[in-house]
Protein backbone atom coordinates (compact mmCIF):
# COMPACT_ATOMS: atom_id res chain seq x y z
CA UNK A 1 0.00 0.00 0.00
CA UNK A 2 2.72 2.32 -0.16
CA UNK A 3 2.21 4.17 -3.21
CA UNK A 4 -1.69 3.74 -3.57
CA UNK A 5 -3.32 7.34 -3.93
CA UNK A 6 -4.75 8.90 -1.12
CA UNK A 7 -8.65 7.97 -2.24
CA UNK A 8 -9.18 5.26 -4.27
CA UNK A 9 -12.56 5.49 -4.76
CA UNK A 10 -16.04 5.17 -3.29
CA UNK A 11 -15.40 1.77 -1.16
CA UNK A 12 -11.95 1.15 -1.94
CA UNK A 13 -10.13 2.29 1.56
CA UNK A 14 -12.15 -0.71 3.30
CA UNK A 15 -8.82 -2.71 3.89
CA UNK A 16 -7.21 -0.26 5.21
CA UNK A 17 -9.92 0.97 7.32
CA UNK A 18 -10.04 -2.55 8.58
CA UNK A 19 -6.53 -2.62 9.68
CA UNK A 20 -6.89 0.84 11.81
CA UNK A 21 -10.32 0.11 13.67
CA UNK A 22 -9.36 -3.38 14.51
CA UNK A 23 -7.65 -2.35 17.78
CA UNK A 24 -9.44 0.66 18.91
CA UNK A 25 -12.70 -1.09 17.67
CA UNK A 26 -11.77 -4.41 19.10
CA UNK A 27 -10.48 -2.61 22.93
CA UNK A 28 -14.01 -1.11 22.84
CA UNK A 29 -15.93 -4.10 22.32
CA UNK A 30 -13.93 -6.05 24.93
CA UNK A 31 -14.05 -3.58 27.36
CA UNK A 32 -17.36 -1.56 26.88
CA UNK A 33 -20.09 -3.83 24.57
CA UNK A 34 -19.12 -7.12 26.03
CA UNK A 35 -19.14 -6.15 30.32
CA UNK A 36 -22.61 -4.35 28.90
CA UNK A 37 -24.11 -8.04 27.90
CA UNK A 38 -22.54 -9.73 30.76
CA UNK A 39 -24.32 -7.44 33.07
CA UNK A 40 -27.54 -8.80 32.02
CA UNK A 41 -26.25 -12.46 32.40
CA UNK A 42 -24.60 -11.67 35.65
CA UNK A 43 -27.36 -10.59 36.57
CA UNK A 44 -29.47 -13.60 36.33
CA UNK A 45 -27.28 -15.33 38.20
CA UNK A 46 -26.79 -16.43 42.03
CA UNK A 47 -22.77 -14.93 42.17
CA UNK A 48 -21.53 -15.84 45.89
CA UNK A 49 -17.75 -16.36 44.71
CA UNK A 50 -15.79 -14.38 42.81
CA UNK A 51 -14.69 -16.54 39.68
CA UNK A 52 -17.72 -18.91 39.65
CA UNK A 53 -20.55 -18.26 37.63
CA UNK A 54 -22.86 -18.97 40.39
CA UNK A 55 -26.49 -21.22 39.80
CA UNK A 56 -28.49 -19.47 37.29
CA UNK A 57 -31.32 -17.58 39.22
CA UNK A 58 -34.06 -16.26 36.50
CA UNK A 59 -35.45 -12.92 37.91
CA UNK A 60 -35.04 -13.49 41.50
CA UNK A 61 -32.32 -10.94 41.35
CA UNK A 62 -34.90 -8.79 39.90
CA UNK A 63 -37.43 -9.57 42.45
CA UNK A 64 -35.48 -9.56 45.31
CA UNK A 65 -33.74 -5.65 44.17
CA UNK A 66 -37.21 -4.16 42.87
CA UNK A 67 -39.09 -5.49 46.43
CA UNK A 68 -36.61 -3.92 48.47
CA UNK A 69 -37.32 -0.60 49.86
CA UNK A 70 -33.64 0.85 49.00
CA UNK A 71 -33.66 0.46 45.24
CA UNK A 72 -36.83 3.33 45.36
CA UNK A 73 -35.06 4.90 47.79
CA UNK A 74 -31.90 5.25 46.09
CA UNK A 75 -33.77 5.79 42.91
CA UNK A 76 -35.07 8.98 44.65
CA UNK A 77 -31.94 10.24 45.80
CA UNK A 78 -30.40 10.17 42.54
CA UNK A 79 -33.73 11.94 40.78
CA UNK A 80 -32.62 14.58 43.37
CA UNK A 81 -29.48 14.51 42.62
CA UNK A 82 -29.50 14.76 38.90
CA UNK A 83 -32.13 17.97 38.99
CA UNK A 84 -30.46 19.74 41.92
CA UNK A 85 -27.08 19.44 39.32
CA UNK A 86 -29.13 20.30 36.34
CA UNK A 87 -30.41 23.26 37.55
CA UNK A 88 -27.13 24.65 39.76
CA UNK A 89 -24.98 23.97 37.29
CA UNK A 90 -27.02 25.65 34.39
CA UNK A 91 -27.48 28.35 36.25
CA UNK A 92 -23.70 28.55 36.71
CA UNK A 93 -22.38 27.76 33.45
CA UNK A 94 -24.89 30.08 31.85
CA UNK A 95 -23.86 33.11 33.98
CA UNK A 96 -20.37 31.97 33.45
CA UNK A 97 -20.78 31.74 29.48
CA UNK A 98 -22.46 35.21 29.19
CA UNK A 99 -19.21 36.44 30.71
CA UNK A 100 -16.53 35.15 28.87
CA UNK A 101 -18.34 35.98 25.35
CA UNK A 102 -17.86 39.55 26.26
CA UNK A 103 -14.62 41.20 25.08
CA UNK A 104 -12.60 42.27 27.89
CA UNK A 105 -8.80 42.17 28.82
CA UNK A 106 -7.69 38.87 30.04
CA UNK A 107 -10.60 36.99 28.13
CA UNK A 108 -8.40 34.44 26.35
CA UNK A 109 -6.96 33.27 29.27
CA UNK A 110 -9.91 33.29 31.56
CA UNK A 111 -11.83 30.81 28.65
CA UNK A 112 -8.79 28.35 29.13
CA UNK A 113 -8.27 28.76 32.97
CA UNK A 114 -12.18 28.87 34.17
CA UNK A 115 -12.12 25.03 33.67
CA UNK A 116 -9.50 24.45 36.13
CA UNK A 117 -11.88 23.24 38.70
CA UNK A 118 -12.64 20.19 36.15
CA UNK A 119 -9.06 18.79 35.69
CA UNK A 120 -8.22 18.85 39.10
CA UNK A 121 -8.79 14.99 40.46
CA UNK A 122 -12.02 14.41 42.21
CA UNK A 123 -10.12 13.05 45.75
CA UNK A 124 -8.38 16.51 45.69
CA UNK A 125 -12.03 18.35 45.38
CA UNK A 126 -13.14 16.33 48.17
CA UNK A 127 -10.16 17.54 50.37
CA UNK A 128 -10.34 21.26 49.35
CA UNK A 129 -14.41 21.18 50.61
CA UNK A 130 -14.21 19.30 53.29
CA UNK A 131 -11.43 21.23 54.86
CA UNK A 132 -13.81 24.59 53.70
CA UNK A 133 -16.55 23.28 55.30
CA UNK A 134 -15.05 22.12 58.43
CA UNK A 135 -15.89 23.45 61.73
CA UNK A 136 -11.88 23.75 62.24
CA UNK A 137 -10.21 26.25 60.19
CA UNK A 138 -12.43 26.30 57.62
CA UNK A 139 -13.33 29.10 55.56
CA UNK A 140 -16.79 28.83 54.19
CA UNK A 141 -18.78 29.60 57.72
CA UNK A 142 -16.61 32.20 58.96
CA UNK A 143 -17.66 33.78 55.51
CA UNK A 144 -21.05 33.12 55.74
CA UNK A 145 -21.42 34.69 59.14
CA UNK A 146 -19.03 37.67 58.22
CA UNK A 147 -22.05 38.41 55.40
CA UNK A 148 -24.73 38.32 57.52
CA UNK A 149 -25.85 34.58 55.84
CA UNK A 150 -25.89 32.44 59.10
CA UNK A 151 -25.45 33.67 62.29
CA UNK A 152 -23.71 30.81 63.96
CA UNK A 153 -21.40 28.01 62.56
CA UNK A 154 -23.50 25.45 60.48
CA UNK A 155 -22.94 21.89 60.12
CA UNK A 156 -22.75 21.54 56.04
CA UNK A 157 -22.87 17.42 55.80
CA UNK A 158 -25.14 16.75 59.61
CA UNK A 159 -28.72 16.20 57.71
CA UNK A 160 -29.57 14.31 54.76
CA UNK A 161 -30.78 17.34 52.87
CA UNK A 162 -27.62 19.44 53.82
CA UNK A 163 -25.54 17.36 52.79
CA UNK A 164 -27.10 16.27 49.74
CA UNK A 165 -27.30 19.92 49.23
CA UNK A 166 -23.65 20.21 49.90
CA UNK A 167 -22.53 17.40 47.20
CA UNK A 168 -25.12 19.71 44.61
CA UNK A 169 -22.81 22.65 45.06
CA UNK A 170 -19.56 20.70 45.20
CA UNK A 171 -20.06 18.78 42.33
CA UNK A 172 -21.66 21.81 40.50
CA UNK A 173 -18.31 23.89 41.46
CA UNK A 174 -16.24 21.13 39.91
CA UNK A 175 -18.84 20.60 36.66
CA UNK A 176 -19.97 24.06 35.96
CA UNK A 177 -17.18 25.98 33.72
CA UNK A 178 -17.00 22.61 31.47
CA UNK A 179 -20.78 23.14 30.64
CA UNK A 180 -19.74 26.72 30.46
CA UNK A 181 -17.17 26.36 27.71
CA UNK A 182 -19.41 24.13 25.75
CA UNK A 183 -22.14 26.79 26.19
CA UNK A 184 -20.03 29.32 24.82
CA UNK A 185 -19.03 27.47 21.92
CA UNK A 186 -22.95 27.73 21.34
CA UNK A 187 -22.96 31.10 21.98
CA UNK A 188 -19.96 31.87 19.67
CA UNK A 189 -22.12 30.42 16.79
CA UNK A 190 -25.01 33.22 16.94
CA UNK A 191 -23.81 35.58 14.04
CA UNK A 192 -22.80 38.72 15.51
CA UNK A 193 -24.78 40.93 12.82
CA UNK A 194 -28.49 39.64 14.66
CA UNK A 195 -27.02 41.29 17.68
CA UNK A 196 -26.27 44.53 16.04
CA UNK A 197 -29.12 44.44 14.23
CA UNK A 198 -31.38 44.07 17.29
CA UNK A 199 -29.38 47.02 19.49
CA UNK A 200 -30.12 49.26 16.22
CA UNK A 201 -33.51 48.50 17.13
CA UNK A 202 -32.91 49.94 20.57
CA UNK A 203 -33.49 46.87 21.96
CA UNK A 204 -31.75 46.45 25.49
CA UNK A 205 -29.40 44.00 27.26
CA UNK A 206 -32.25 41.72 28.75
CA UNK A 207 -34.37 42.12 25.69
CA UNK A 208 -31.84 40.63 23.23
CA UNK A 209 -31.30 37.97 25.36
CA UNK A 210 -34.50 36.97 25.71
CA UNK A 211 -35.36 37.10 21.94
CA UNK A 212 -32.06 36.46 20.40
CA UNK A 213 -29.42 34.20 22.99
CA UNK A 214 -32.38 32.43 24.82
CA UNK A 215 -34.03 30.66 21.48
CA UNK A 216 -31.04 30.15 20.06
CA UNK A 217 -28.74 28.35 22.59
CA UNK A 218 -31.81 26.21 22.89
CA UNK A 219 -29.67 23.37 20.84
CA UNK A 220 -27.02 23.30 22.96
CA UNK A 221 -28.79 23.44 26.19
CA UNK A 222 -30.65 20.33 25.23
CA UNK A 223 -27.76 18.09 24.41
CA UNK A 224 -25.80 19.24 27.84
CA UNK A 225 -29.07 18.72 29.60
CA UNK A 226 -29.11 14.94 28.44
CA UNK A 227 -25.04 14.87 28.51
CA UNK A 228 -25.43 16.35 32.40
CA UNK A 229 -28.23 13.85 33.28
CA UNK A 230 -26.00 10.68 32.06
CA UNK A 231 -23.07 12.15 33.37
CA UNK A 232 -23.99 13.75 36.85
CA UNK A 233 -26.15 10.31 37.57
CA UNK A 234 -22.96 8.50 36.96
CA UNK A 235 -20.92 10.58 39.46
CA UNK A 236 -19.91 8.24 42.17
CA UNK A 237 -16.65 9.25 43.79
CA UNK A 238 -17.59 12.53 45.04
CA UNK A 239 -20.32 10.78 46.96
CA UNK A 240 -18.51 8.46 48.25
CA UNK A 241 -15.76 10.10 49.17
CA UNK A 242 -17.58 12.40 50.89
CA UNK A 243 -20.53 11.00 52.97
CA UNK A 244 -20.55 7.55 51.35
CA UNK A 245 -24.08 7.64 51.22
CA UNK A 246 -25.00 8.66 54.76
CA UNK A 247 -26.18 10.33 57.01
CA UNK A 248 -28.94 7.63 57.20
CA UNK A 249 -28.76 7.29 53.35
CA UNK A 250 -29.70 10.70 52.59
CA UNK A 251 -26.94 10.81 49.96
CA UNK A 252 -27.17 7.23 48.67
CA UNK A 253 -27.66 7.75 44.80
CA UNK A 254 -28.09 4.43 43.08
CA UNK A 255 -24.44 3.90 41.82
CA UNK A 256 -23.57 4.44 45.44
CA UNK A 257 -26.07 1.46 46.55
CA UNK A 258 -24.75 -0.47 43.86
CA UNK A 259 -21.12 -0.20 44.38
CA UNK A 260 -21.87 -0.57 48.16
CA UNK A 261 -24.36 -4.06 47.08
CA UNK A 262 -21.30 -5.17 44.65
CA UNK A 263 -18.37 -4.39 46.69
CA UNK A 264 -19.51 -4.43 50.67
CA UNK A 265 -22.12 -6.96 50.66
CA UNK A 266 -20.42 -9.06 47.54
CA UNK A 267 -24.22 -9.63 46.06
CA UNK A 268 -23.10 -9.22 42.83
CA UNK A 269 -26.10 -10.25 41.20
CA UNK A 270 -28.22 -7.88 43.01
CA UNK A 271 -25.77 -5.03 41.77
CA UNK A 272 -25.98 -6.14 38.31
CA UNK A 273 -29.18 -6.24 38.71
CA UNK A 274 -29.71 -2.94 39.97
CA UNK A 275 -27.32 -1.75 37.57
CA UNK A 276 -29.22 -3.41 34.23
CA UNK A 277 -32.46 -1.74 35.60
CA UNK A 278 -30.64 1.41 36.09
CA UNK A 279 -29.01 1.76 32.83
CA UNK A 280 -32.72 1.33 30.89
CA UNK A 281 -33.70 3.95 33.22
CA UNK A 282 -30.96 6.33 31.88
CA UNK A 283 -31.38 5.35 28.66
CA UNK A 284 -35.68 5.77 28.57
CA UNK A 285 -34.98 8.99 29.76
CA UNK A 286 -32.05 10.56 27.62
CA UNK A 287 -34.44 8.91 24.58
CA UNK A 288 -37.45 10.82 25.82
CA UNK A 289 -35.91 14.09 26.89
CA UNK A 290 -34.34 14.35 22.92
CA UNK A 291 -37.63 13.19 22.30
CA UNK A 292 -39.86 15.18 24.13
CA UNK A 293 -37.61 18.35 24.02
CA UNK A 294 -36.20 18.60 20.36
CA UNK A 295 -39.32 19.14 17.96
CA UNK A 296 -40.49 22.34 20.44
CA UNK A 297 -36.94 24.33 20.35
CA UNK A 298 -36.82 23.68 16.85
CA UNK A 299 -40.53 24.90 16.17
CA UNK A 300 -39.72 27.99 17.63
CA UNK B 1 -21.24 46.43 21.25
CA UNK B 2 -20.29 49.80 22.68
CA UNK B 3 -20.96 49.05 26.58
CA UNK B 4 -21.52 52.08 28.82
CA UNK B 5 -20.23 52.84 32.32
CA UNK B 6 -23.11 50.38 33.77
CA UNK B 7 -22.12 47.74 31.55
CA UNK B 8 -18.40 47.93 32.56
CA UNK B 9 -19.14 47.50 36.32
CA UNK B 10 -21.59 44.44 36.26
CA UNK B 11 -19.08 42.69 33.75
CA UNK B 12 -16.22 43.58 36.58
CA UNK B 13 -18.24 42.23 38.98
CA UNK B 14 -18.89 39.13 37.80
CA UNK B 15 -15.67 38.46 36.47
CA UNK B 16 -14.46 39.27 39.78
CA UNK B 17 -17.21 36.56 41.12
CA UNK B 18 -16.32 34.29 38.70
CA UNK B 19 -12.70 34.47 39.54
CA UNK B 20 -13.22 34.27 43.48
CA UNK B 21 -15.35 31.10 43.00
CA UNK B 22 -13.18 29.43 40.43
CA UNK B 23 -9.75 30.72 42.50
CA UNK B 24 -10.20 31.31 46.07
CA UNK B 25 -10.79 27.88 46.80
CA UNK B 26 -7.21 26.85 45.31
CA UNK B 27 -4.99 30.03 46.67
CA UNK B 28 -6.30 29.01 49.69
CA UNK B 29 -5.55 25.37 50.10
CA UNK B 30 -2.35 26.53 48.40
CA UNK B 31 -0.91 28.61 50.55
CA UNK B 32 -2.49 26.97 53.57
CA UNK B 33 -0.39 23.71 52.36
CA UNK B 34 2.48 25.83 54.28
CA UNK B 35 0.83 27.42 57.58
CA UNK B 36 1.75 25.90 60.39
CA UNK B 37 -0.68 23.26 61.81
CA UNK B 38 -2.49 25.70 64.29
CA UNK B 39 -2.95 28.05 62.06
CA UNK B 40 -4.25 25.47 59.20
CA UNK B 41 -7.63 24.83 62.30
CA UNK B 42 -7.58 28.43 63.76
CA UNK B 43 -11.85 29.10 64.89
CA UNK B 44 -10.68 32.48 62.61
CA UNK B 45 -9.00 31.68 59.76
CA UNK B 46 -6.38 33.68 57.71
CA UNK B 47 -6.34 34.38 54.02
CA UNK B 48 -2.77 35.38 53.52
CA UNK B 49 -0.42 33.04 55.85
CA UNK B 50 0.95 34.11 58.91
CA UNK B 51 3.39 31.12 59.05
CA UNK B 52 5.77 29.38 57.09
CA UNK B 53 6.46 25.63 56.62
CA UNK B 54 8.01 22.98 54.93
CA UNK B 55 6.89 20.01 57.25
CA UNK B 56 3.86 19.43 55.88
CA UNK B 57 5.43 18.25 52.62
CA UNK B 58 8.50 16.84 54.10
CA UNK B 59 6.19 14.35 56.12
CA UNK B 60 4.25 13.88 53.31
CA UNK B 61 7.14 13.02 50.60
CA UNK B 62 9.43 11.12 53.35
CA UNK B 63 6.88 9.18 55.85
CA UNK B 64 3.85 8.76 53.61
CA UNK B 65 2.93 6.88 50.45
CA UNK B 66 2.20 9.64 48.79
CA UNK B 67 5.68 9.35 46.24
CA UNK B 68 4.69 5.55 45.45
CA UNK B 69 0.99 6.65 44.53
CA UNK B 70 2.47 9.88 42.48
CA UNK B 71 4.52 7.54 40.55
CA UNK B 72 2.02 4.99 40.06
CA UNK B 73 -0.13 7.86 38.46
CA UNK B 74 1.93 9.23 36.35
CA UNK B 75 2.99 6.03 34.91
CA UNK B 76 -0.74 4.70 34.80
CA UNK B 77 -1.72 8.63 33.38
CA UNK B 78 1.37 8.92 30.72
CA UNK B 79 0.90 5.45 29.15
CA UNK B 80 -3.32 5.99 29.04
CA UNK B 81 -2.57 9.15 27.29
CA UNK B 82 -0.08 7.75 25.06
CA UNK B 83 -1.97 4.51 23.91
CA UNK B 84 -5.35 6.97 23.46
CA UNK B 85 -3.54 8.83 21.13
CA UNK B 86 -2.39 6.24 19.07
CA UNK B 87 -5.77 4.88 18.91
CA UNK B 88 -7.52 8.10 18.75
CA UNK B 89 -5.35 9.04 15.07
CA UNK B 90 -5.80 5.97 13.56
CA UNK B 91 -9.41 6.00 14.21
CA UNK B 92 -9.33 9.32 13.45
CA UNK B 93 -7.72 8.77 9.97
CA UNK B 94 -10.15 5.73 9.25
CA UNK B 95 -13.14 7.80 10.08
CA UNK B 96 -12.34 10.92 8.94
CA UNK B 97 -10.32 10.61 5.95
CA UNK B 98 -11.13 7.39 4.11
CA UNK B 99 -14.69 6.00 2.83
CA UNK B 100 -15.79 2.04 3.48
CA UNK B 101 -19.16 0.52 4.30
CA UNK B 102 -20.44 1.46 7.38
CA UNK B 103 -18.27 3.78 7.92
CA UNK B 104 -21.26 6.55 9.94
CA UNK B 105 -22.79 3.42 11.47
CA UNK B 106 -19.93 2.51 13.69
CA UNK B 107 -18.67 6.02 14.77
CA UNK B 108 -22.68 6.34 15.75
CA UNK B 109 -22.27 3.42 17.91
CA UNK B 110 -18.90 4.16 19.10
CA UNK B 111 -20.87 7.98 20.34
CA UNK B 112 -23.62 5.73 21.75
CA UNK B 113 -21.22 3.68 23.50
CA UNK B 114 -20.11 6.12 25.64
CA UNK B 115 -23.71 7.23 27.22
CA UNK B 116 -24.10 4.12 29.36
CA UNK B 117 -23.31 4.42 32.94
CA UNK B 118 -19.87 3.24 34.34
CA UNK B 119 -21.17 1.97 36.97
CA UNK B 120 -23.08 -1.47 34.70
CA UNK B 121 -19.76 -2.28 33.50
CA UNK B 122 -17.99 -1.52 36.66
CA UNK B 123 -19.09 -5.69 37.91
CA UNK B 124 -18.92 -7.53 34.49
CA UNK B 125 -15.50 -5.56 34.04
CA UNK B 126 -14.63 -6.46 37.60
CA UNK B 127 -15.36 -10.49 37.41
CA UNK B 128 -13.91 -10.30 33.64
CA UNK B 129 -10.33 -9.04 34.90
CA UNK B 130 -10.64 -11.61 37.99
CA UNK B 131 -10.55 -14.60 35.43
CA UNK B 132 -7.93 -13.80 33.08
CA UNK B 133 -5.49 -12.35 35.83
CA UNK B 134 -5.75 -8.55 35.39
CA UNK B 135 -6.62 -7.72 38.61
CA UNK B 136 -4.15 -5.31 41.08
CA UNK B 137 -1.92 -4.77 37.75
CA UNK B 138 -1.49 -1.03 35.82
CA UNK B 139 -2.64 -2.57 32.81
CA UNK B 140 -6.07 -2.89 34.00
CA UNK B 141 -6.11 0.58 34.79
CA UNK B 142 -4.65 1.52 31.27
CA UNK B 143 -6.84 -0.33 30.04
CA UNK B 144 -10.09 0.96 31.25
CA UNK B 145 -8.57 4.85 30.89
CA UNK B 146 -8.42 4.06 27.30
CA UNK B 147 -11.57 2.55 27.25
CA UNK B 148 -13.34 5.33 28.74
CA UNK B 149 -10.98 8.33 26.62
CA UNK B 150 -10.93 7.05 23.20
CA UNK B 151 -14.62 7.83 22.15
CA UNK B 152 -14.78 11.47 23.76
CA UNK B 153 -11.20 11.55 21.91
CA UNK B 154 -11.99 10.58 18.85
CA UNK B 155 -15.14 12.76 18.32
CA UNK B 156 -12.57 15.74 19.67
CA UNK B 157 -10.58 14.85 16.34
CA UNK B 158 -13.12 15.19 13.91
CA UNK B 159 -12.27 19.16 14.78
CA UNK B 160 -8.73 18.58 14.12
CA UNK B 161 -9.10 16.48 10.82
CA UNK B 162 -12.05 19.27 9.34
CA UNK B 163 -9.42 21.90 9.93
CA UNK B 164 -6.72 20.34 7.70
CA UNK B 165 -7.41 20.98 4.30
CA UNK B 166 -7.23 17.27 2.27
CA UNK B 167 -5.45 19.54 -0.79
CA UNK B 168 -2.34 19.35 1.70
CA UNK B 169 -2.23 15.10 1.76
CA UNK B 170 -3.29 15.15 -1.87
CA UNK B 171 -0.45 17.55 -3.14
CA UNK B 172 2.42 15.32 -1.02
CA UNK B 173 0.80 12.22 -2.98
CA UNK B 174 1.21 14.15 -6.39
CA UNK B 175 4.81 14.78 -5.14
CA UNK B 176 5.50 11.17 -5.12
CA UNK B 177 5.06 10.10 -0.91
CA UNK B 178 3.27 7.13 -0.29
CA UNK B 179 0.16 7.24 2.09
CA UNK B 180 2.57 5.85 4.71
CA UNK B 181 4.97 8.72 4.20
CA UNK B 182 2.40 11.53 3.89
CA UNK B 183 0.83 10.54 7.21
CA UNK B 184 4.08 10.61 8.76
CA UNK B 185 5.54 13.91 7.25
CA UNK B 186 2.39 15.63 6.59
CA UNK B 187 -0.65 14.79 8.72
CA UNK B 188 0.70 14.21 12.22
CA UNK B 189 2.75 17.76 12.47
CA UNK B 190 -0.26 19.16 11.03
CA UNK B 191 -2.17 17.58 13.51
CA UNK B 192 -0.26 18.02 17.08
CA UNK B 193 -2.83 20.70 18.40
CA UNK B 194 -5.20 17.50 17.99
CA UNK B 195 -2.77 15.27 19.96
CA UNK B 196 -2.17 17.72 22.13
CA UNK B 197 -5.97 17.99 23.23
CA UNK B 198 -6.51 14.24 23.43
CA UNK B 199 -3.08 13.85 25.07
CA UNK B 200 -4.38 16.18 28.11
CA UNK B 201 -7.93 14.89 28.09
CA UNK B 202 -6.90 11.56 28.52
CA UNK B 203 -3.86 12.42 31.31
CA UNK B 204 -6.50 13.96 33.14
CA UNK B 205 -9.23 11.46 33.33
CA UNK B 206 -7.29 8.84 34.38
CA UNK B 207 -5.37 11.07 36.91
CA UNK B 208 -8.49 11.55 38.53
CA UNK B 209 -10.12 8.27 38.13
CA UNK B 210 -11.01 6.65 41.47
CA UNK B 211 -14.08 4.22 40.85
CA UNK B 212 -12.18 1.26 39.08
CA UNK B 213 -8.93 1.75 40.22
CA UNK B 214 -10.84 1.69 43.96
CA UNK B 215 -11.92 -1.76 42.63
CA UNK B 216 -9.49 -3.38 40.41
CA UNK B 217 -6.14 -2.83 42.53
CA UNK B 218 -5.42 -4.38 45.72
CA UNK B 219 -2.03 -3.78 47.25
CA UNK B 220 -1.33 -0.69 48.14
CA UNK B 221 2.19 -0.38 46.41
CA UNK B 222 -0.08 -0.50 43.47
CA UNK B 223 -2.01 2.33 44.51
CA UNK B 224 -2.90 5.80 42.04
CA UNK B 225 -3.15 9.01 44.07
CA UNK B 226 -6.79 9.18 43.95
CA UNK B 227 -7.43 6.08 46.02
CA UNK B 228 -4.12 6.95 47.71
CA UNK B 229 -4.93 9.97 48.91
CA UNK B 230 -8.13 8.78 50.02
CA UNK B 231 -6.97 6.33 52.14
CA UNK B 232 -4.86 9.12 54.19
CA UNK B 233 -8.34 11.21 54.69
CA UNK B 234 -9.89 8.21 56.41
CA UNK B 235 -6.88 7.49 58.57
CA UNK B 236 -7.02 8.36 62.34
CA UNK B 237 -6.77 11.54 63.19
CA UNK B 238 -7.18 14.05 60.19
CA UNK B 239 -3.99 15.68 59.27
CA UNK B 240 -4.92 18.59 57.35
CA UNK B 241 -1.71 19.64 56.65
CA UNK B 242 -0.86 16.53 55.41
CA UNK B 243 -3.92 16.61 52.75
CA UNK B 244 -3.47 20.08 51.94
CA UNK B 245 0.70 19.09 51.09
CA UNK B 246 -1.11 16.01 49.29
CA UNK B 247 -3.26 18.03 47.30
CA UNK B 248 -1.83 21.38 45.63
CA UNK B 249 0.96 18.34 44.96
CA UNK B 250 -1.79 16.28 43.20
CA UNK B 251 -2.96 18.94 40.71
CA UNK B 252 0.37 20.13 39.85
CA UNK B 253 1.13 17.66 36.92
CA UNK B 254 -2.15 18.10 35.36
CA UNK B 255 -2.09 22.49 35.95
CA UNK B 256 1.69 22.73 34.31
CA UNK B 257 0.67 20.25 31.51
CA UNK B 258 -2.62 22.09 30.88
CA UNK B 259 -0.91 25.35 30.75
CA UNK B 260 1.15 24.22 27.77
CA UNK B 261 -1.76 22.50 26.01
CA UNK B 262 -5.10 23.79 27.61
CA UNK B 263 -5.72 26.17 24.68
CA UNK B 264 -6.42 23.23 22.45
CA UNK B 265 -8.01 21.20 24.78
CA UNK B 266 -10.56 24.30 24.80
CA UNK B 267 -10.66 23.63 20.77
CA UNK B 268 -11.20 20.65 20.82
CA UNK B 269 -13.96 20.53 23.30
CA UNK B 270 -15.57 23.26 21.24
CA UNK B 271 -14.79 21.86 17.66
CA UNK B 272 -13.01 25.04 18.08
CA UNK B 273 -16.08 27.46 18.15
CA UNK B 274 -14.11 29.06 20.96
CA UNK B 275 -11.17 32.08 20.19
Amino acid sequence: MASKPISSGRGGDGRIAFLLLVVPLGLLAATLIVPMVSAITISLRDIRVIGSDGPFAGLDNYARVLGDGTFWHALGISVVWVVGNAVVQTILALTAALVLNEKFPGVRVARVWIILTWIIPTVVVVIIWRWLLSPSGGMVNPLLIQLGIIDRPMGFFASGPAAMTSLILINSWRWFPFVAIMLLAGLQRIPNDIYEAAAVDGAGAIARFRAITWPLLQPTLLVLTVMGTLLSFNVFDIIWLLTAGGPAGGTETLPVLIYETAFKAYRMGDAAAMSVVASVLMIGLALVLLDRLAPKETAR
Amino acid sequence: MKRGPLGWLVLALAVLALAFLVLAPMWLVGTSSFKLPREIINRVPTWFPRSFTLQHYQKLLQTSAFPTYFLNSVLVAASSAFVTVVLALMAGYAFFRLEFRGRDLLYRLIMVAYAFPSIVILIPIYLMFAKVGLIDTDLALVLVNVTFALPFSIWMMRTFFASLPRELEEAAAIDGAGRWKTVVHVLIPLLRPGIAAIAIFAFVASWTEYLFASVLIISDAKRTLPVGLSGIIGQYQIDWGLLLAGASLSVLPVVVFFAFVGRWFVAGLTEGAVK
